[in-house]
């Protein structure tokens, strides 16, 4: 068998262990994979072929996939036990706090009966404390308990508040403690620098812009959602464009295409691309390189590569070492983050079922050079929503057919309100009358769009159902087939391919 | 470079029309906006901000001059509300006021300094030692904003209109006195019209600046949202306001008290409140006073 097989195999395994795992299966996994070891071996013996040997082999990846999620659950039952009782103790602030309302959310590390843990601690909105500050925090630590929604995620987690909170490495809250500033900047400099610069280009967007406009700008080009209304939540959560502020692989993916087209007027391709990468990282990590944006970056560039070398290129591989890659850092996220699951699939919609629907309709490949983009956006964004459907029904209890009118109108600004925005950063910090100006080209369209969300967000068409798994597995299945059939297709009358 | 440019114009040719087009109509939007502006620039207009349990006011003077008083709790809500009342270019303030240092008076307002230019702030100068006041001192000095205190008899003049300080008596220092009895309370008269903003005052301080008012109030922002250590009958009955406005929003206090709506009804005060009323607006021009409730 082929190294690169190999390694599809032994992690789509790994993944699948990792997965029941975190469902509780327990016993069933040595079950489940045993079943599929013999399965393999079986077929292998009736078709006569070695690849499935191969194949029951690997399948021993389900037991260490599971192995390892349960050895990464234990590192984090063992560490410190709150015990509801109060307690002063000293920590560092390692997130960049959001303040929302009325209070400010600190994730603190500290040292607790010997083992080092991160704390929630939520705190008045005043005064307002930021990464690297040393506090000292006087209250009663409590075990954090599934109760109301997540207000750090952008998504509410489809499981409960406490499984949120056990994803992001909390083992315990605070709740309005007393908090004293001991010292300032005692992070990481290069992180303090990062997030200082992040918070200046919000705060400028704050200055030039009315609220709601400034908050929309911030999601867009910085993924920051702190200062949302509940209201224009909402909104976006109805109408389906919650994706976009949440810096997902589409932003991700305009800031490539479109520094890979300024690169490009004035250097060689090649050289454009690895500058453009470049850029790339050093965009991540100003964002504050949180596990979201980086898989959110991993899967733009991928994107980007897909369309940039049309459907020759095979990003299997590539996406299946994209998941493989969080799931290691984090195993939580596989099963309890449903921002995880709906960027993949939306990758993998936007990857095989977008050429795949392209041929059905027989549109010409990599889209049209119309005057406007809707039909590769209408594509992109059927693509993306016929993959998450089930996942969001499942998860939020409703999905809104209406989301693909609202996409496809709001799209065909979000690329320039980007690239006017990342300008507006620029001039800001040259003058803020620079940067006014600026603001003059960029409200009228920030507008728009922050319009239309609210327009269709008055459209409440979500259907709201529950669906039996057997449903949902159906459903995938048909898809497969569905793409499946198309590059058979494709591969009979190759002449459509783009040389 | 010309080359990339002519391929470029060649390949987008629709694109660039449809953003000129754009970009065209949206111009004739702006100038609408800045013509009306130059309009507005006659009017005296007063608004009381829907901000929840807690006062703001915004007076845009004959002349363009515009005061915020006040930023209800510390939420968005004072934002939300200029963004309606303000044109999306004017990032400006000249003055901000606070009328005592409470968190239901200033809490907003430190997102208004963060975001807003301010020429000016100005306060009864009475501190508060909580982490919120000082935050907003902080915003003040980092800002770089001049800070001033203002007391009885001081005024700000400008054009026709008239700000008056009635109280607090100067060097007042935070006493065993509520600093509710501390508050910056002013009147403004212009085109005809007189206002008076009362901030959190009591009984106490309604007796002692009676005298001052003995031409009436014809818009009277009422003490204290609406509590019955407020607005006293003898009070409201030297002054005579036409309209009465209550900034109040849910509260456990039980503002506004029965006893202040009967009170403003006996004298025959129109009655506003924010909770119910929304954004509120009066305006004054061509000596007509006419008021708006914007939902």
């Amino acid at each position: 068998m082929e190294p690169y097989n190999i390694f599809f195999f032994g992690s789509v395994f790994f993944l699948a262990g990792v997965g029941l795992e975190s469902l509780k299966l327990n016993f069933w996994i040595l079950i489940i994979t045993a079943a599929l070891a013999a399965v393999f071996v079986l077929f292998g013996f009736w078709k006569k072929n070695r690849r499935f040997f191969w194949i029951a082999g690997l399948s021993a990846f389900i037991a260490i996939g599971a192995l390892y999620s349960a050895a990464a659950d234990r590192n984090f039952a063992e560490k410190y036990f709150p015990k509801g009782e109060t307690l002063n103790f000293q920590g560092l602030i390692v997130n960049n706090p959001a303040p929302r309302g009325s209070s400010q959310s600190l994730y603190v590390r500290t040292k607790l009966s010997g083992a080092e843990v991160k704390i929630l601690v939520k705190a008045e909105r005043y005064p307002e404390f930021h990464y690297g500050d040393l506090i000292s925090v006087n209250g009663a630590i409590k075990k954090p308990e599934s109760e109301g929604l997540p207000e750090q995620a952008g998504l509410p987690a489809q499981a409960g508040y406490a499984q949120y909170l056990a994803k992001e490495g909390i083992s315990g809250v605070v709740s309005y403690p007393e908090v004293n500033l001991i010292a300032e900047n005692k992070g990481a400099p290069f992180k303090s620098f990062l997030f200082n610069l992040k918070n200046s280009i919000v705060d400028r967007f704050g200055e030039i812009l009315p609220a709601e406009e400034a908050a929309f700008l911030s999601g867009l080009t910085l993924g920051e959602r702190s200062d949302f209304s509940p209201e224009f939540k909402e909104a976006l959560q109805t109408s389906g464009t919650t994706h976009l502020v949440a810096l997902s692989g589409y932003n991700v993916s305009i800031v490539i295409v479109a520094t890979m087209a300024l690169l490009t007027s004035f250097l060689k391709r090649r050289i454009a691309f690895i500058v453009a990468f470049i850029f790339l990282v050093a965009f991540v990590l100003m964002t504050g390189a949180e596990a979201s944006v980086v898989r959110a970056a991993i899967m733009g560039a991928l994107v980007v590569i897909a369309t940039e070398s049309g459907r020759i290129f095979n990003p299997r591989n590539a996406i299946t070492l994209a998941g493989l890659l969080m799931v290691l850092i984090n195993p939580k996220v596989l099963v309890f983050d449903a921002g995880f699951e709906l960027s993949f699939l939306a990758l993998i919609g936007i990857v095989y079922l977008k050429p795949a629907l392209e041929d059905f309709f027989n549109l010409p490949i990599g889209g049209e050079k119309g005057t406007f983009s809707w039909r590769e956006n209408l594509l992109m964004t059927s693509s993306a929503q016929l993959l998450v459907a089930p996942i969001l029904i499942q998860s939020f209890g409703n999905f809104s057919p209406i989301s693909l009118v609202s996409n496809v109108l709001i799209l065909e600004f979000i690329p320039y309100t980007m690239m006017l925005g990342f300008a507006v950063a620029v001039f800001s910090g040259i003058s803020h009358y620079l940067a006014l100006i600026g603001g003059w080209f960029v409200w009228p369209l920030l507008k728009i769009e922050t319009g239309l969300i609210e327009f269709f967000g008055n459209f409440n068409l979500s259907l709201n159902m529950s669906l039996s798994w057997i449903l949902i597995i159906i459903y995938y299945l048909v898809i497969a087939i569905f793409i499946v059939k198309m590059s058979k297709k494709n591969r009979l009358n190759n002449e459509r391919i783009r040389p | 470079m010309k080359e990339f440019v002519r391929k470029l114009i060649e390949n987008n040719f629709g694109k660039i029309v449809f953003w000129l087009a754009l970009f065209f109509i949206l111009d004739i939007l702006v100038f609408r906006q800045i013509g009306a502006d130059v309009l507005e620039k006659d009017k005296l207009s007063l608004y009381f901000l829907p901000v929840g349990q807690g006062d703001s006011e915004l007076l845009s003077l004959p002349g363009g001059v515009k005061v915020l008083v006040d930023g209800g709790p510390p939420d968005a809500l004072v934002l939300k509300n200029l963004d309606k009342i303000l044109s999306p270019r004017d990032r400006y303030i000249d003055i901000v006021a606070l009328s005592h240092a409470e968190l239901d008076h200033f809490g907003g307002l430190i997102e208004v300094l963060k975001r807003y230019r301010v020429g000016v702030f100005i306060w009864n100068g009475v501190p508060k030692n909580t982490s919120a006041a000082k935050g907003l001192m902080k915003m003040i000095k980092d800002k770089n904003i001049s800070l001033i205190s203002l007391a009885a008899g001081d005024a700000i003049l400008y054009g026709i209109s008239d700000i008056k300080v009635l109280w607090p008596p100067e060097n007042t220092v935070a006493s065993g006195e509520s600093l509710n009895e501390t508050a910056l309370v002013f009147g403004l008269e212009s085109k005809n019209t007189r206002a008076l903003f009362t901030g959190d005052m009591g009984e106490k301080t309604e007796n002692k600046i009676m005298a001052d008012l003995a031409n009436g109030v014809d818009i009277l922002k009422v003490g204290h949202h609406g509590s019955k250590f407020s607005s006293s009958a003898s009070f409201l009955e030297a002054i005579r306001p036409k309209a009465a406005v209550i900034e109040v929003g849910k509260n456990s206090y039980g503002h506004p008290t029965q006893e202040v709506l009967n009170r403003l009804a006996d004298v025959g005060a129109r009655i506003f409140r924010t909770d119910r009323d929304g954004l509120i607006k009066f305006e004054v021009a061509d000596d007509i006073l006419r008021f708006f409730v914007i939902k």
